[in-house]
């Protein structure tokens, strides 16, 4: 295990966890329940470090990517219906980036809001030609670290640490009318399929084989999922704290994206704004990056194309396409004028009734022998993957009744 | 079967809902828009933020409130009244102007939910 290649791997996975979703949701948990969400997170983010992890031995062992398992496992219908779900859902996801991107630039330069989502486009499009699948994880991921000032700003701003710390403990709030239970309900649901997006795992699992990982490397996996996605996971309740301190009793419920930036400005001044806007635009940047070659695997994956930035772009002339249009597609729905908020919300509903379709058959053949040999999972794995399945499909089944009931957690 | 039809009905009933109650999210949405401009405008004139930021923000904010403005289904109500009143707010208003709008809206949409 090389200590530099760790370290770089964890830094990237800190910089890499904050998307959209998170920044939006987080913030707004924050105003409506305090600190009352901070366990939902943490909770999540122990799924995604399970399912990561998973993703990453398979890989590691079996040489496999996701939406491969997929056809194998749910037969060619199943699979196909999958892919159609999970290609919308990141699809939308891409969206509401790039539409975050265009937003954040907005924010900088005062630039038209269209205009800077086309730039955003040909930069990241530009970035995925020249450079390989390392250096494009590095530098979204090693930048991303910028939102570590959000941590700063926590700790600067004195907030109640007692009760921080008593909403990692799970609980639902006292004294909520029925109203605010469903508004609960629905945030925590929201909050576990912002923590759980399935491109996640899509884009980690295929990172794996891009990087010929073998059994050598489960360690730096195991580290990486488990240290680098939790100090990620803190990034976002370090946001929810904030804004649970700052804006709840201001009344101030973040509608707008760019709100979450004065978390840092507060106590920092121009420095904290700048450094908190910079890090936000990375931070989606890579997220939309993520997405977006997610997508590209799922499908060249699902058809047997040649894949993998490891590859020249002509060497791999149907995936260099795929990414190229999952980019493009995404521009245009942005272009429409649609709200980025309205994206976001779409984004993690349709995503989170992907998710038991997308874990299902990572599980089943990280539990088989047959494939994974002594790698196979043992009885910690199978009980958290088993368990956290139950839970996303319980939360898959609560979503829409649950967004339709609240107005999306509006009212 | 009868139990998902009831609940499908119950779904739409909710969604199709008229009205008050009909026009909480976008009161809420109002009131927190005028707070976040509040906030806007505060911080801003401790020099904390861009004029880049505190431009767009103030657009973004406006603009949203007029969106909440129109998608009510009782302009004419005391809310309709109020963010009227928050959108004929110049742009560079004092933050106790604007957070004195969200209150207003808070309390409306308190005695509205607990009717």
């Amino acid at each position: 295990m090389n200590p530099l290649e760790l370290t770089l791997g964890i830094m990237t996975a800190v910089g890499g966890f904050v998307d959209i979703s998170e920044l939006v949701f987080a913030a707004q948990a924050g105003s409506n329940f305090g600190y009352a969400l901070i366990w939902v997170f943490a909770f999540a983010t122990v799924g995604i470090m399970v399912f990561g992890e998973m993703c990453g031995r398979v890989a590691a062992v079996a040489h496999q990517p996701v939406f491969n398992l997929m056809r194998h496992r749910l037969g060619l219908k199943l699979g196909f219906v999958t892919l159609i779900a999970s290609v919308i859902s990141t699809l939308i996801t891409t969206s509401a980036e790039i539409g975050g991107l265009g937003l954040v630039l907005h924010y900088l330069t005062g630039a038209p809001y269209l205009l800077m989502a086309a730039a955003s486009v040909v930069v990241l499009g530009a970035s995925m030609w020249v450079l390989p699948f390392k250096w494009i994880e590095r530098t979204y991921g090693l930048l991303g670290l910028m939102m570590l000032v959000f941590a700063a700003a926590l700790v600067a701003i004195h907030p109640p640490w007692g009760e921080v710390a008593r909403g990692f403990v799970p609980q639902v709030p006292q004294g909520l009318s029925t109203k605010e239970l469903l508004k609960f309900g629905y945030f925590a649901v929201a909050i576990t399929s912002a923590v759980l997006f399935p491109y996640e795992a899509y884009f980690y699992s295929s990172g794996g084989i891009e990087e010929a990982w073998g059994p050598k490397d489960l360690t730096t996996n195991r580290v990486t999922t488990t240290v680098g996605f939790a100090l990620g996971s803190l990034l976002a309740i370090a946001i929810l704290s904030m804004s649970a301190h700052l804006f709840r009793p201001l009344m101030v419920g973040p509608q707008l994206p760019g709100t979450s930036a004065l978390e840092a400005a507060i106590p920092f001044g121009r420095t904290g704004l700048l450094l908190a806007l910079l890090g936000m635009l990375i931070a989606i940047a890579g997220a939309a990056v993520e997405t977006c070659m997610a997508n590209a695997y799922s499908v060249s994956q699902f058809f047997g194309w040649e894949w993998g930035r490891h590859k020249k772009p002509w060497e791999a002339p149907r995936f260099t396409l795929a990414w190229s249009a999952f980019l493009l597609v995404p521009l245009a729905i942005v272009m429409t004028g649609v709200d980025v908020m309205t994206l976001v919300e779409y984004a993690i509903l349709f995503s989170i009734l992907v998710l038991p379709l997308s874990y299902l058959p990572l599980m089943l053949l990280a539990n088989d022998k047959s494939y994974m040999r002594q790698y196979a999972n043992k009885w910690l794995a199978k009980g958290l993957g088993w368990t956290y399945f139950v839970i996303v499909t319980a939360a898959a089944m609560a979503a829409i009744p649950l967004y339709v009931m609240t107005a999306g957690g509006q009212s | 079967m009868l139990r998902w039809a009831l609940l499908l009905l119950l779904l739409l009933l909710a969604a199709c809902s008229k009205g008050a109650e009909a026009d909480l999210p976008s009161i809420g949405e109002a009131r927190s828009l005028a707070a976040e401009w509040a906030l806007v405008n505060e911080q801003a004139s401790q020099g904390h933020l861009t004029r880049h930021y505190v431009d767009t923000m103030r657009q973004s904010c406006r603009e949203q409130i007029e969106t909440a403005a129109k998608s009510l289904t009782q302009p004419q109500s005391p809310y309709g009244a109020e963010i009227a009143a928050l959108l004929r707010e110049p742009d560079d208003a004092s933050p106790t102007v604007l957070r004195a709008h969200a209150i207003r809206l808070k309390q409306i949409e308190d005695s509205l939910e607990s009717a």
